[in-house]
């Protein structure tokens, strides 16, 4: 029992709305890290007014897990396992056909296809094996050469685990990226879990905008950065490695587990010096950088409730709906982090929020406009690669 | 006056085989003999040190007995020595000189006189005899035009040539396969060199360099006097290696003669050394082109006539994957769009190393297959077809072509629902197309969108720099069309499987009976065939 483990929430930010701490209590009784005493310790701590921000984040007991790719080469099998394995895979693959595309607009065996090989990639020693295990439909004439039936193949998950594995993916339907622990996301691979969100290529983009400004502007450059739930730690890393020498970036998150594997990625990509990373609600943990943040990037949660049932079942029944789910209209955090950005930010700082599409990037410049107004200026509302109207952008006046 | 200084060169000290050869160099004044570098040609074998001694001849008009009128000279009459590069005394040299006899052996003897100008294509015999160092037959090449490299008995690069001595394989002792196959690498090497222009265009530089007032403009003299710099030396190295050859030849004729087995042998392996030398030249001289060493993408797509076409598309994609091993090239799947039931209908690879896009661009154009189709139940023969294209990857950033962003449409696939948050896929292909000239670019290999982007950014990028050059060269070289410009009139290759086995390259007529070596990767033979074949077409351009 992790009896170490505890969420604290000073008392003097934001309190945590009710809808947080549902979500909270579903997740930690859904991912079965927490029992009922935690959930007691975060409601007293809400209520707590001793515990200080600034002191150091509490220790959690989460011991992130190693992505099969960076896991040792201890196990082993043979070519001709490793066919069947893969035959078996693939049956599993084409029993789908297109049933998850109808059911939920998941995965299709193509897509599935590509995952098994990736999967293949990830666990084998050498991957130059791959193609001649018959993964491939369309190998031409040479599919079936290359290795002896003998010759022994080092693994990095047993040979079992990967048929487990597999399974989960196909009838679990557990995503693919939790299968294998990472995520390849923009030129990083971050390792993610079962309670950390599976970043998304539309969020790549917010390290493109902030890469537009940093790159004429040296105070940007060279500035306080901060990514407010970063859940694996994706964008305070992207943005690191694209700022200047003196740039620092301060990486929150409410959940314990997004703060144990967003530290382990970013010591993995040597980022330690430059993210700090903290544990707390939203702006609870800066209140001591207040009005001296140069940028501000925030992918909060911003699914409206009721959609949440109905997402993709990778999405519903295994990402962590702290990370999902926005309100009842999806625009909870956002607004609450709108109103706190002007005082948090210093002149000229910048700032880029993702949202659920059109309508909340309408509402939320509106907001910025009428409720704030002259806090602002060059707000803008920029689509994503499907020409969705994704993300809010601007700087503070 | 031209001054004209050749040089012998033996070397028949304890520590290296013995080695004769020929410089030869265009002097126009007496400091310019202490300057020029006396360096072997050989130098890459060994390099003549200070404890070597110059013994050069001189052999200036004045000094000479007799004014010459024949084209023989006689060289030993008048000598000086010359320590390296320090200045020179004449003395008269005659009949067995002492000088030739010193310790360390004597390393080269150097002709030095200034010649008249009516002089041209002399010859000069020169004879010594010590003990074992026996040579005659000095070359000279007056500063007018160079004459051709020849043997003691009158064989040149192009008479060998000539003869068609048969090219045996390396092992095989025979010198005249040596030298027949050391022949023909020179003989592509002058075609990629284009040597009928280049001796013309020297000829001009060397008259506009003889001109007296020609230095009255500096920056032009400087620009002639460089590419005659240039030029030449590339004459210089051509024809060295000729010269070498001959001597060789001579060396190896003088062994038999004189029954001397070690130095047959050691002029044999010489030879060999010679050969391999000069198979890398003219690989060196195939591969030339401008873009010649960058790496590539490979892109075939399948012709009209569903699965069999789709089958053999793939079967095209996967010999050149299998080819770009064998040559230790990298090999990225870029895009892929499978078939239906089989093969593809399109692919892109790109192969990372160097060269790859000079060898891969013969393989640009239309491939034929015949074979009984294992997709017809009526087991009939087919004919498909599959177009290649190659497309270099300039490695050079600044002739690349400038593509701004605002130009680009980027789209991803599968790309309705909400997105975002809403969505888990591992679906992160990604189209660009680049507006105004409509070609797009597809990836979906990578496993995330932004690396998928860079792909087909780069792929994107290689195919508007390609357009441009076709633009630019106004060619029609089938290696610079895309796909979509490949005509599929415009077949290169057949490949019978059926009902005899055959592949044959209709541009070179190179053909073989084995289609499986080449559909396993076994393409150097068709290449290089036609490699050569298109210096061919080049030199007979105008
Ligand atoms: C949509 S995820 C984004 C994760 C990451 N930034 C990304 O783009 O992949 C939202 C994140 O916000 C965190 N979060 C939810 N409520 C929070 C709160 N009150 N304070 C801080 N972080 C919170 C979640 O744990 C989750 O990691």
């Amino acid at each position: 029992m992790k009896t170490t483990c505890f969420i604290r929430v000073p008392s003097f930010c934001t309190p945590i709305s009710p809808i947080i701490r549902k979500h909270l209590q579903k997740s930690f009784n859904k991912t079965g890290h927490y029992n009922q005493n935690h959930i007691s310790t975060l409601n007293s701590a809400q209520t707590s007014i001793s515990t200080s921000p600034s002191s150091p984040a509490p220790s959690t007991s989460h011991k992130p897990q190693t992505p099969v790719f960076l896991r040792p080469l201890i196990y082993s099998s043979t070519f001709p396992d490793l066919q069947s394995f893969t035959s078996w895979a693939k049956t599993l693959v084409s029993s789908v056909g297109s049933t998850f595309v109808q059911l939920d607009n998941g995965s299709d065996s193509t897509l599935l296809l590509r995952e098994l090989r990736w999967l293949l990639e990830d666990s084998i020693d050498d991957p130059s094996l791959i193609p001649h295990l018959g993964i491939c439909q369309n190998g031409g004439i040479t599919s079936n050469t290359g290795s002896s039936s003998t010759e022994v193949v080092r693994l990095r998950v047993s040979l079992g685990q990967m048929y487990q594995l597999w399974k989960q993916r196909i009838q679990e339907r557990r995503p693919f990226q939790y299968i294998v622990g990472c995520e390849h996301w923009r030129d990083l691979v971050l390792s993610v879990e079962e309670g950390v969100l599976i970043p998304r290529p539309e969020t790549e983009k917010i390290v493109d905008l902030v890469g537009n400004v940093v790159g004429g502007n040296e105070m940007l450059r060279e500035g306080l950065w901060a990514d407010l739930g970063t859940g694996s730690g994706a964008l305070a890393i992207g943005i690191a490695r694209i700022l200047g020498k003196n740039g620092r970036v301060i990486a929150t998150d409410l959940s314990p587990t997004a703060i144990s594997v967003a530290k382990f990625n970013v010591e993995r990509y040597g980022l330690q010096d430059i993210i700090e990373i903290k544990q707390g609600s939203w702006f609870s943990p800066l209140v001591h950088v207040e009005g001296e943040l140069d940028g501000l990037v925030c992918n909060p949660p911003y699914i409206p409730s009721e959609d949440i049932g109905s997402l993709q079942a990778e999405v519903a029944k295994h990402e962590p709906r702290l990370a999902l789910d926005g309100g009842v209209e999806g625009m909870d955090n956002l607004l609450h982090l709108c109103e706190r950005t002007a005082a948090m930010l210093k002149p000229g700082g910048f700032f880029a929020f993702e949202t659920n599409g059109e309508k909340q990037c309408r509402l939320l410049a509106n907001h910025m406009e009428n409720e704030m107004t002259g806090s602002f200026r060059d707000v803008n509302i920029v689509s994503d690669f499907a020409d969705i109207p994704r993300f809010l952008t601007g700087f503070c006046d | 006056m031209p001054n004209l200084l050749a040089r012998r060169s033996y070397l028949r000290s304890l520590f290296l085989p013995p080695k004769p050869s020929i410089d030869v160099f265009l002097i126009h004044t007496q400091s310019e003999l202490r300057n020029t570098n006396l360096c072997s040609s050989n130098s890459r074998r060994f390099s003549i040190s200070n404890s070597f001694v110059y013994v050069p001849f001189y052999l200036g008009s004045k000094m000479l007995p007799h004014t010459p009128k024949s084209s023989e000279f006689v060289s030993n009459h008048y000598c000086s020595a010359h320590l390296h590069h320090q200045h020179c005394q004449f003395w008269s040299l005659s009949g067995k000189a002492p000088i030739l006899g010193h310790g360390c052996g004597v390393s080269s003897i150097i002709i030095y006189f200034q010649a008249p100008n009516s002089l041209e294509n002399v010859k000069i015999s020169s004879e010594y005899n010590r003990n074992r160092v026996i040579s005659n037959g000095v070359m000279l090449f007056c500063s007018h035009a160079a004459v051709e490299p020849s043997t003691s008995d009158g064989l040149t690069v192009e008479r060998i040539i000539g003869n068609q001595w048969t090219i045996l394989d390396e092992s095989a002792s025979d010198w005249k396969s040596h030298a027949s196959a050391i022949a023909q690498s020179v003989h592509l090497i002058k075609k990629r060199l284009q040597w009928k222009k280049l001796m013309v265009r020297l000829e001009q530089l060397s008259a506009e360099l003889n001109k007296p007032n020609i230095w009255d403009d500096p920056v032009h003299a400087g620009k002639i006097s460089r590419e005659h710099g240039s030029l030449m030396g590339k004459v210089k190295e051509v024809k060295a290696f000729e010269q070498d050859l001959c001597e060789h030849i001579d060396m190896i004729k003088l062994a038999r003669e004189e029954g001397d087995a070690e130095l047959e042998s050691e002029t044999m392996k010489a030879l060999l050394r010679m050969r391999r030398d000069s198979k890398e030249k003219e690989l060196d001289a195939l591969l030339s082109g401008d873009h010649d060493s960058c790496s590539c993408f490979i892109e075939v797509q399948a012709g009209a006539g569903g699965t069999e076409s789709m089958d053999w598309a793939a079967m095209v994609m996967q010999m050149y994957k299998a080819w770009a091993q064998r040559h230790g090239y990298g090999v990225t799947v870029v895009d892929e769009m499978p078939g239906e039931i089989a093969g593809i209908k399109r692919a892109t690879i790109k192969l990372d190393g160097e060269y790859a896009f000079g060898y891969a661009k013969a393989e640009a154009g239309v491939h034929r297959l015949v074979r009984i189709s294992p997709f017809d139940s009526g087991k009939r023969r087919h004919t498909s077809f599959a177009a290649v294209a190659v497309i270099p990857i300039l490695e050079d950033v600044s002739s690349r072509i400038q593509i701004s962003e605002s130009d680009l449409r980027i789209e991803r696939f599968r790309a309705g629902g909400a997105g975002g948050q809403h969505v888990n896929t591992t679906e992160s292909a990604v189209r660009i197309t680049h507006i105004p000239t409509g070609i797009t670019a597809t990836c979906q290999n990578e496993r995330s969108q932004h690396q998928n982007k860079a792909s087909a950014m780069a792929v994107l990028q290689s195919r508007v720099d390609q357009l441009e050059m076709a633009r630019q060269a106004q060619m029609n070289a089938q290696h610079t069309q895309s796909l979509t410009e490949i005509s599929w009139g415009n077949q290169i290759r057949t490949y019978v499987l059926h009902p005899y086995q055959m592949v044959k390259d209709l541009r070179t007529n190179y053909e073989v009976s084995d289609p499986d070596s080449v559909l396993e990767g076994d393409l150097d033979g068709f290449i290089l065939c036609f490699l050569s074949a298109a210096l061919d077409k080049d030199e007979d351009a105008p």
